[in-house]
Order: structure tokens, then C-alpha cells, then sequence
């Protein structure tokens, strides 16, 4: 079946030939299942975000000083 | 077949589908040319991407290092921030070419909206600093020619727009390939400076002379690693290989087009710093906007060359304009939900569009308000890319060794090992900055150490 009536079997059959299942666009609507993280992951991403927020602080602090 | 009741098949499958039959055509081919056609037809994302962010603030950046420190330990330097970008930029095309699917929508698929929102509030972020960086480079560029900054940021637009309008994945990234070769003119602006060559050789082999130790060595080391690696480039570059249809088959060309990439962008990079290293000493590059470069090299290679300098910038925001916004675009439509492909005629593509213009558009218009400080979005954009680095490469060397949805194309440890070294660099880098910042006495005693 497609989407469009437009589409001819022509290019439908191309499609389905060429393209592997999951690069089909109604493949890509089928969700991914979620993965937990574990704890070290979990450690590893907290504690990057902290460092980021942190610097960015830093950061935006420094160029307005700079530019004032 | 049985399941084709069962397939959806849209504009978008047909087109990637035209430009698939094609690469399976070529792979039937035999020979030195059938191998290279095949290469043709599969280099893009990873040529793009990195010619892409040699973007304006980045050759500011290369400018700025060259009139500052001259030829020396920054030459190896630059080459090795590339080594770092080859790294971190493989992955997404091994992680879009196993998974078919693009870096924001993994990440909120596999790990939840909870991290995909923090992944997108700093690409966000990262990108719209970044795209009004693009269009003050192009305003800076086009006004050495005297074109005023409202017709400077049409005609960016413009550029921009035309590459959109086929509405094909393949020819807007021909396109955006032509106009990115455009960044190698900074390859015959280099050789215009008559650079000393055996004090670039020199500087390869020893990584002298050393700059100093104190904090604006460390800004321009933080802005130069800025310069190469940034967050965009991860998420760009897995939803064009998506976008673009390749396969686990096509991994190698998807290395060698990186390669490519990083080894062309590497010698604008070079070209930019050996340009302006006649400059050292000559002229203050400690504000990166002020800074005339083009104007300061009309002395020492005429006008002509000090020309082609001035449209190098142009080219280098137009082009990182293009990519940049798509990225965002891709990102968007990848959380969203809804379409997102440069294969999408504009009917069914509105809010993919809608958002890639509105990306660029608001970014333009930002450059032309008169009065507002952007000098501050200039120093600050290459350093926020390096902080926001490393949390979205823990995310990425995740997603890469996670064996269930790179079923049959495993990480090597080698790799891994080298992904991890990068993240360790870019926080260290970052710390250091940090401590130039908060604590300048510590700062300056280490550097007396």
C-alpha cells in the first residue's frame, strides 16, 4: 500500500528493493525500546552535567565582564 | 511479497530509494573507476561536515592564532584537534548507517526525554550562538567589498534557500559540496603569504616554538578545539548518513568521505594560520570581532589576496549557515516526531523547513539590529562547543557500544579507547579554562612551574 495514491507500483517495487526494512520511513515510526542506565553511567552523566552548567557559568561570566 | 500489504511507501522512501539503486549500480562495477564513481556517490556528509565547521568563527579562530603566536606549536596542534574530530565523527556514521536513525531521536528513544531534552537545550543553544557567528562573518567578509550588512545577510539567505529548493537530499549536498570547496582558498591565501616553509616543517616535527603558559594561550587552545569539534557535528552528521540511505555495506566510504573531510578541512585550518602568521607581532588579535583581518593583510599580500581571505570568510558562514540549520531542523524533527529529510517535497516537510529557515532568518536578523553587543557571542561561541562536548560524547559512546541496535557492527575496543581519551582531553581543557578564570593567582603560578 502507499501513502499517496501517486505513488506507482513502479517506484514501490523500486523501494522495496533498494531500501533495507528499517530505512523504510514507516519503519522509523516503530520506538526504539528504552534502555535503563546503569550506575556508573548514570554517575558519568550527572556529574558532566554539573560540569557543564558549571562552566558555562563561568564562561558567560567572563565574556560579560569582557564586554562591558 | 508477502509484507508489501503491510508497507507505508512515501516521496521521501522513492527519492532515497532512486539515489540507493544507483550506489547498488555502481557496486556491480569493476576497476579503478567503478571504485571511484562508487566513492563519488557515497562522499557527503563527512566532506560536509568538516569543511562545515571550518565555519566564520572558526577561521577567525586560525586568523587569530596565526597573528598571535605565528607558525609553531599550534600547526601539530590543529592537526591533532582534526585526529580528535576524525575520532568522535566515524561513530555517527557507524551509528547512522546500523541504526537508520538520527543522534537526537537515539537519544531520546533509548535514554528518554529526561537526557534528550538536556541533549537538545545544548544543541539548541550551541547552534543558534553558532548560526549568528555564521552571518557576522559573512557581514564582516562582504563589508571588505563595501556591501552593507542587510544586503550581506540576503544574500546569505539567499544562497541558503536556493540550496533547498529541489527538494532532493542528493542535490542540496552537491550544492553545499561546491560551495564548501570554496574554504580551500585559503590554501593559495597561505602560499601568498611566501610562508617560511622550513619553520613550518620545524613547527610539525618539534611542536615549537611553545606559546605561553597564561590564559590567552589557553582561550585560543579551547577556541581552536572549538573550531573542530562541537557538538552539531555529531547530530549533523548521523541524520545526513540517514538521510543520504546508507547502509552497514557503505561504513568504509562513510570513513574514507570523514577522512576526506577531516584531511581537506585540516588544510584550510593550516592555510588560515600560515596566512595570518605574518601578522604576528604586527597586529593585536586579542578581540577576535575587531580584528580586520583581511584589512591587515592588504600590505602583505595585496589586495587580491587579502580578497580572497575576506570571501574564504564569506564562504565558510555560508556553508556552516546550511549545515547548522539543517541540524537543527534534522534534531527537531527527529524529537518531534515529524518528518525531517531534505527528500521531502515542501508539503510534507512544512515544519522541517519551517524550522531551518526560521533557524537562519532569525539568526540573520539578530546580525543587522544595530547596537547590540555581539562581540560577546563571538568570544564566548568556540568555548561553549568544547564544554558542551564531552556529556554529549559519553551519549554517543553509549549509543555506539550498545550491542542492541548496532547488532553486527561492534565498537572496537581501539576505538573506544580513543573516544574516551577525547572526552578526557576536552574536560581537561575545559578545567583548565576554568581555573584561568576563577583562580588567576593558581593559574599563574603553575604556569611559573
Amino acid at each position: 500500500m502507499s501513502e499517496h495514491e501517486h505513488v506507482s507500483l513502479a517506484d514501490t517495487s523500486l523501494v522495496l528493493s533498494t531500501l533495507e526494512h528499517d530505512q523504510l520511513v514507516s519503519a522509523k515510526r516503530e520506538p526504539i525500546p528504552r534502555r535503563r542506565l546503569r550506575g556508573w553511567q548514570l554517575a558519568l552523566v550527572w556529574t558532566l552535567r554539573v560540569y557543564l552548567v558549571f562552566m558555562l557559568a563561568v564562561v558567560f561570566w567572563q565574556a560579560w565582564t569582557a564586554v562591558r | 511479497m508477502a509484507a508489501d500489504d503491510d508497507v507505508v511507501v512515501t516521496h521521501e522512501d522513492i527519492d532515497r530509494a532512486h539515489d540507493r539503486a544507483r550506489v547498488s549500480a555502481a557496486r556491480l562495477g569493476r576497476g579503478l573507476r567503478a571504485r571511484t564513481w562508487l566513492l563519488w556517490l557515497l562522499i557527503g556528509p563527512g566532506i560536509l561536515v568538516m569543511l562545515g565547521e571550518n565555519d566564520g568563527p572558526s577561521m577567525l579562530s586560525y586568523a587569530a592564532t596565526g597573528a598571535k603566536f605565528g607558525i609553531g606549536f599550534f600547526l601539530p596542534f590543529v592537526v591533532l584537534t582534526f585526529g580528535m574530530a576524525l575520532v568522535v565523527q566515524e561513530m555517527t556514521v557507524r551509528l547512522g548507517a546500523a541504526t537508520h536513525r538520527g543522534h537526537a531521536e537515539l537519544i531520546f528513544e533509548r535514554f528518554g526525554p529526561f537526557w534528550g531534552w538536556f541533549s537538545m537545550i545544548d544543541l539548541g543553544i550551541g547552534n543558534f550562538l553558532t548560526l549568528i557567528t555564521e552571518f557576522i562573518a559573512i557581514r564582516a567578509g562582504l563589508g571588505f567589498f563595501g556591501v552593507p550588512p542587510w544586503a550581506a545577510v540576503l544574500v546569505a539567505l539567499a544562497v541558503l534557500f536556493s540550496a533547498l529548493l529541489s527538494h532532493r537530499y542528493w542535490t542540496w549536498e552537491r550544492v553545499t559540496l561546491a560551495a564548501a570547496a570554496f574554504n580551500l582558498i585559503f590554501i593559495p591565501v597561505a602560499l601568498m603569504a611566501h610562508p617560511h616553509w622550513g619553520a613550518v616543517g620545524h613547527a610539525f616535527f618539534t611542536w615549537k616554538p611553545l606559546p605561553g603558559f597564561n590564559r590567552d594561550t589557553v582561550l585560543i587552545i579551547l577556541s581552536d578545539i572549538g573550531a573542530t569539534v562541537t557538538p552539531w557535528m555529531l547530530f549533523f552528521q548521523q541524520s545526513a548518513t540517514v538521510d543520504k540511505g546508507l547502509t552497514t555495506k557503505d561504513i568504509h566510504f562513510g570513513r574514507i568521505d570523514t577522512v576526506l573531510g577531516a584531511g581537506l578541512a585540516a588544510a584550510a585550518a593550516l592555510g588560515a594560520i600560515v596566512a595570518t602568521a605574518p601578522l604576528f607581532g604586527r597586529m593585536s588579535a586579542d578581540n577576535f570581532q575587531a580584528a580586520q583581518f583581511a584589512q591587515a593583510l592588504v600590505p602583505l599580500i595585496g589586495r587580491f589576496g587579502a580578497a580572497l581571505f575576506a570571501l574564504g570568510m564569506v564562504e565558510a558562514g555560508i556553508v556552516a549557515a546550511i549545515t547548522i540549520s539543517t541540524s537543527s531542523a534534522y534534531a527537531f524533527g527527529e524529537v518531534t516526531q515529524r518528518p525531517h529529510s531534505l527528500n521531502l517535497p515542501m508539503t510534507e516537510g512544512k515544519s522541517f523547513y519551517a524550522v531551518l529557515g526560521l533557524c537562519a532568518v532569525a539568526a540573520a536578523g539578530i546580525v543587522v539590529i544595530p547596537g547590540l553587543p555581539l562581540v560577546f557571542v563571538v568570544l564566548v561561541v568556540n568555548v561553549v562547543a568544547v564544554l558542551a562536548m564531552p556529556p554529549a560524547l559519553v551519549f554517543l559512546y553509549l549509543l555506539v557500544n550498545d550491542k542492541e541496535i548496532m547488532e553486527g557492527v561492534p565498537s572496537p575496543g581501539w576505538m573506544n579507547a580513543l573516544a574516551a581519551a577525547v572526552v578526557v582531553l576536552l574536560t581537561a581543557a575545559g578545567v583548565l579554562y576554568g581555573v584561568s578564570v576563577v583562580a588567576p593567582n593558581l593559574f599563574a603560578w603553575l604556569g611559573r612551574l
